[in-house]
């Protein structure tokens, strides 16, 4: 009865690979958001009207969380784009939230009111888990276009906090905001709530005005910082509750299987617009679930998933140790399964020298 | 009576039992709690409301075990359900 919370979902997401039980989901309920930044893979305007258009209904979100939930989800996390955009946010997560759900939601904190933090402080998520873009509004207006919203964020952080909701923060490193690790760092700190690092900026998933690849840092300079982020977090007497870095994600041994991750076997994630894929970084394979119902779609994905080619390269590289590849991102990189990703083999590499320039 | 609180959900989640809060009860127990087999049958009879006698009588005519090892056992259940605030009494 009393396992850690890492424990406890380690061996349930294991078993649940081990049987092609999809425990995890993650909805993407929109492509929109309020905010405007620059290397995001997949924002669009708030007001955009194609988007809109091709949103599923709350109506449509909460029957599929139902036949989910029939099939074995346990953890469910609503993301975007921003959730608090949809006017019927509240609709949906009212409905989800009494279904038997460990529920947790991305945002960027910046729309949460002090009427929102006080109707989610009564029927909280499990956890709220904010993206800070930086620590400055100069920063926020070059990254997000808009000053004002580091203020909103901090305030919408704070008002969580103050309903007693679980917020972890992390942070998504861009040349705009390189310099502002610690300054973020400290401010979850002196909160005492975790902090992680998105150390991996993917490319645009579809078309749209953003431009990650000129925004993430290079390869070398990735690495540099990490390594500042370790010998910040080295230096001691600071929290650090997991995993610091969201790119290296855990894995569930599954063998024979093209996926390092949970993806496909036992998780899965649903497009704003209405697909079923492995990862919210991949178009393909993707399967129709508001179409065909989930358990159909949702075998469709699995088998799709165990056909997918395995890039032979990487698997016999040498520097897989250092590598944060996977074929998500190989796909995402190069439009291919099985083609090395040039960024991702110099980040290594860059690893790897660093490392040994260390010892 | 013992009696399980109301906004609990025990889920059978890829062979395993496990106790959802639902909605405001994550306010008191923001987290998940697998059972065993046995724990889940009687958690599963305080739903409805029972007295220890009864869940007592329910091991019993389930598993091979003596009265005493069960009425301990279920007692150790019950007090961990009620540190866990789980329980209406």
């Amino acid at each position: 009865m009393n396992m850690s919370w890492g424990e406890f979902t380690g061996t349930l997401m294991q078993k649940a690979a081990e049987l092609g039980v999809p425990i995890e989901g993650q909805f993407e309920l929109t492509s929109r958001c309020n905010l405007r930044c620059n290397m995001c893979y997949l924002g669009r305007g708030a007001n955009d009207a194609d988007a809109i258009k091709r949103e599923r209904s709350a109506q449509e979100w909460i029957r599929l969380a139902a036949e989910a939930r029939d099939a074995g989800m346990l953890y469910l996390l609503l993301t975007g784009g921003e959730v608090f955009i949809r006017n019927d946010f509240r609709e949906i997560y009212e409905a989800i939230s009494k279904m038997g759900f460990n529920i947790m939601i991305y945002t960027n904190a910046t729309m949460i009111t002090k009427d929102i933090a006080d109707w989610l402080g009564h029927i909280p998520p499990s956890q709220v888990e904010i993206t800070l873009y930086g620590a400055s509004p100069e920063a926020y207006s070059y990254i997000c276009g808009s000053s004002e919203a580091y203020t909103k964020a901090v305030q919408g952080i704070d008002l969580l906090l103050s309903r007693d909701i679980t917020v972890s923060l992390k942070t998504t490193v861009v040349q705009g905001n390189a310099d502002d690790f610690e300054k973020i760092a400290e401010f979850a700190q002196k909160r005492s709530i975790d902090f992680g690092v998105v150390n991996y900026v993917s490319p645009r998933r579809e078309p749209g005005n953003t431009r990650p690849e000129s925004e993430r840092l290079s390869p070398e300079k990735l690495a540099e910082y990490e390594m500042r982020v370790q010998n910040y977090l080295n230096k001691g007497n600071r929290k650090k509750t997991y995993s610091v870095f969201k790119a290296d994600k855990p894995s569930v041994d599954v063998k024979e299987y093209p996926f390092y991750c949970t993806s496909g076997k036992c998780s899965f994630w649903i497009t704003w617009d209405g697909r079923m894929t492995p990862c919210g970084l991949m178009n393909e394979p993707a399967t129709f679930p508001f179409e065909k119902g989930f358990d159909n779609a949702w075998e469709e994905l699995q088998e799709a998933c165990c056909s997918l080619p395995v890039c032979t390269e990487c698997d016999e590289c040498s520097l897989q140790d250092y590598c944060m590849s996977c074929i998500a991102r190989l796909w995402s990189e190069t439009g291919c399964y099985d083609r090395p990703a040039s960024y991702l083999c110099r980040h290594a590499q860059s690893r790897k020298a660093l490392e040994e320039l260390g010892r | 009576m013992l009696k399980i609180k109301d906004g609990f959900m025990l889920r059978e989640i890829a062979g395993t039992m496990v106790v959802v809060p639902l909605g405001e009860r994550v306010i008191e127990f923001n987290g998940l709690m697998s059972l065993s087999e046995s724990g889940a049958l009687l958690w599963r009879k305080l739903e409805q409301g029972a007295e220890i006698d009864e869940l007592v009588d329910l091991i019993l005519s389930e598993y091979d075990i003596d009265r005493d090892t069960a009425r301990a056992d279920i007692e150790e259940f019950i007090a961990a359900l009620k540190e866990k605030g789980l329980l209406n009494s």
